[in-house]
Order: structure tokens, then sequence, then C-alpha cells
């Protein structure tokens, strides 16, 4: 993984920084930006070379995270977990409860259902919370001490900014990146398999 | 711009065609200049000097002067004055419903100059850009004179939607760009692919992407060509419909061979412009 910090730095020098990189043969990329326009242009010029890119927000900063295509990525969770075949699992939740008639069970149901997540072991690649899942996210969840070991391990959790924002919650999020509509559609594509709750 | 007669020269056409955009001929100009005298030597202002006052000559402009001062970046603009016709002054936005919209440029300068910095662009399509930022849009101007022009405007850093959004808004009437008519630098299309766009180009857009609808069809290099800042680009000209082709052939006959119909201006729908 060959990492450029390219913050501070004007179009098209993030570009070309990037280029160099690839120009010498680098398969894994982790760039850093500090601005919409360079994440862009970063982004494109990744994806004419045959880089696949998912982007994460992260405050006023992005990182650009690149593969070239037919790669397969070694991230730290994957590489920690001998069970994992490889697949990369992206759970979306998009309620803080499971199922449909009884909302304590389903609240109950929810909580147990983040506990057991583990055992899907290293193929859990992303867990991603949308609408009134960001609420599992935000200070006061039964889940967040789950959540917050999960991510110590690695497990990338991302969490709707738009959603957040709706529900006031921007300042009580306690876990996880705040996201946007783009970066979850990426991820979708790039999983092996997305499970909806 | 790394040359500084070219460079010179640039910001001369650049300066002179606020009033050409205007209807106007200029008449005389003064130099305005912000020179780190401590990291550059004078030569380079000289020569800078050399190609505005070469421009200014070649437009039949006088240079009776200016103004320098010591500067931590080097700055060169020119202050120019000209005369129209009071009843013949062209506005922004005078324009009306059913005009046919022509740029008289070939967009994508920010793209081909950040292609250039980057160290990406061919000598080729440098010298291509260099020679169409340092023309005067002077046969412009004079090819407008002789028909019924309602509205123009010069394109530069809002690029050509950001300006053309200017001349609707305000006017109570929307515009609709032909992308396929739209005359766009050779290589612009593939630079912007490979990211080698200007941060000008996406500040543009987000200010004006409330007002404008692209359908999906346009390339993404197209878009992107839209909003790209200009630097000394051609006019953008609002003509009655019936005069279009007249005033395109006096284009092309004095010189403006780029010149194309790009689009036309509707009355619906109101303060928007779609881009078919």
């Amino acid at each position: 993984m060959q990492k450029i910090d390219a913050r501070g730095l004007a179009c098209p020098a993030p570009v070309l920084q990037t280029k160099a990189a690839i120009d010498e043969g680098a398969d894994l990329l982790a760039v850093l930006v500090d601005n919409k326009a360079s994440k862009e242009n970063v982004c494109r010029f990744l994806e004419t070379q045959g880089f696949e890119t998912i982007v994460e927000s992260w405050e006023t900063d992005f990182h650009v995270h690149a593969t070239r295509a037919g790669v397969v990525p070694r991230s730290a969770a994957e590489s920690l977990s001998p069970e994992s075949d490889g697949s990369k699992i992206m759970v979306m939740i998009t309620t803080d409860r499971m199922g449909f008639g009884d909302d304590a069970l389903g609240m109950k149901l929810m909580t147990n259902f983040i506990k057991t997540l583990k055992e899907m072991g290293a193929s859990l690649w992303r867990l991603v919370f949308v609408n009134n899942g960001v609420k599992l996210a935000a200070e006061g969840a039964a889940v967040l001490e789950d959540l917050k070991t999960y991510e110590a391990d690695g497990l990338k959790i991302l969490v709707c900014g738009t959603c957040l924002d709706h529900f006031n919650l921007l300042d009580q999020k306690r876990v996880g990146e705040t996201t946007n509509m783009l970066d979850i559609v990426t991820a979708m594509q790039l999983a092996d398999k997305v499970i909806n709750i | 711009m790394d040359d500084p007669y070219w460079f010179g020269q640039i910001a001369a056409a650049n300066a002179l065609s606020d009033v050409y955009a205007m209807g106007g001929v200029p008449k005389t100009a003064m130099n305005l200049v912000g020179f780190p005298l401590k990291h550059m030597d004078l030569a380079i202002l000289r020569r800078i000097l050399e190609g505005g006052l070469d421009k200014m000559t070649e437009a039949g402009v006088v240079v009776v002067g200016g103004h320098s001062v010591e500067d931590n970046e080097l700055k060169y603009g020119l202050s120019v004055t000209g005369f129209v016709h009071p009843d013949k002054v062209l506005r922004k936005r005078s324009l009306k419903a059913g005009d046919r919209l022509i740029l008289t440029k070939p967009i994508g300068t920010g793209i081909i100059n950040t292609a250039i910095k980057g160290g990406l662009a061919t000598p080729e399509i440098t010298q291509f850009v260099t020679r169409l930022m340092a023309a005067l849009n002077r046969s412009a101007a004079e090819a407008m004179a002789g028909h019924p022009v309602h509205a123009c405007t010069d394109v530069t850093g809002f690029g050509l939607l950001g300006h053309l959004a200017e001349m609707v808004v305000g006017a109570g009437l929307g515009a609709e760009i032909d992308s396929t008519s739209l005359p766009i630098i050779p290589h612009a299309l593939e630079y912007a692919a490979m990211g080698l766009i200007p941060g000008g180009a996406y500040k543009n857009r987000e200010f004006r992407e409330t007002i404008v609808a692209i359908e999906p069809s346009v390339d993404r290099g197209v878009r992107d060509v839209l909003f790209d800042p200009q630097t000394s680009g051609g006019l953008l000209i609002s003509v009655q419909a019936d005069h279009a082709d007249a005033l395109l052939y006096d284009l092309h006959r004095k010189g403006a061979a780029d010149s194309a119909i790009i689009g036309r201006v509707v009355s619906e729908p109101f303060e928007q412009i779609r881009v078919i």
C-alpha cells in the first residue's frame, strides 16, 4: 500500500503525485487530499488508469483508496482472520429495530444482531448505517461498545451524514465515519455480498 | 504560462475583451504591474510589457502609461478605455427569447493549462492554446456590429455556463445549449477524463448547479468543459434568430474561425439553463 499525502496542494499536483506512484507500479494506493476538486480529479485519474476507488470523508479531508482492477486488496481486517475466504460482506442497517410487529422486541433483536455479527469474521467488510439505523451509532445506543470494538478491530463503519443531520444527531455520533451516498453506492459495487436489514 | 512575452499578450487580449463585448472600440490602456523585484529578473517584466504593448498596438490602442508596485507575486493587467455610441452599448442581460447564442472561441483553456502545469500537454496543444488565448476578440466585435445583436459578454473565469447564467438570471429568461455543437479545444475532453481539471471549474459548478440541468446523455468531459474557467475566452453573443447564420458567416470570414451557434434563449423554463 502506497500512501500519498497531497493535502495543501493545488490541482494538478495531487493527480501528478498519484500518477508518479502508478508509474512506479503501485497496485494499492491511499491518497489523502483536503478538497473536493482534488478528490474528484484523483478519482477520475485513477479510474482512467483502471483502478477501483473508494472515498471516505474525514472532517475536511478525503481519503481515496484505490485498487488496481484484478488485484485483491488485503486489508488489515482480512489478514487478521485465518478463516476469511477474502469475500467482502457489506451489511447495511436501515433501522434501529429488527423486523415489524413489536418495537421493543425489534430493538432487542437488533442489539442481538449487532453483537452476533462478529461471527462473520473477517468477511464482514463494511457496516453501513442509514435512516433510523444511524441512531445505533449515536450517544446512548445499546450497541455502542460493541461497535467501537468492531471498529478498533479494523471494521469500517460508515454512518450516513444526511441521516444524522435529519435526526439532529451530527454531534451525537460516537462511532464510525460520516459518509455520503456516493461512498455507499461505491461500497455496494465493490462488495461481494450486500445484506440489507 | 511560462513565456513572459506571451503572458503579456494574453493579459492584454483579456483586458480588451470587456470593451469588445460591450460593442465598443478600445482606444487607450494603462499598464498595472505588481512585480517581485527581489525574486525575479527585471528582464521578465520588460518582456511582459512588450507583449502587452504589441497586443495593444495590434488592437489600435495607445498605451498611455501605467502604475507599478513591488509585490510578492507577479501581477499584470491593463485598464482599457474605449468608445461606444450610447445607443449601441451591448449589455449582458438584454437578450430576447428566441435569440440564438453564438460562442466565438473554443472552450477548455483551464483544463489545457492544468495539463500544461502538470507537464502532460503536448507542445502542439500548448502552442495552440497560447495563440488562442492571445487572440483578440476584435474581429468578433467587428462582425457583430452589422447585425441585430441583443446582448453579449466575454467568457472568462466563471466558465461558459457561469457567464451564460449571468446573462439569463435577471433577464427573466432561460437558455438551452446543444452540447454537440460546442466548440471545444482538442484534447480538453481527454485531459478532463484524466482529472486535469482546475479547482475553479468545481467552484463554478457548485455555484450554478441549482439553475443548470444537464441531460444524462451529455458526456462527462463536456460537463466539465461547460464550467471550465477560461482565460481570455471568446464572446458569447445573443443574436436575433433570423440573423444567426449571417453573423456566423461574418465571424468566420473575419477570422473568428471556431465560432459556432451553441444554443438559444428561451422564455421557459425561467432562469434555468438546459444542456442537451
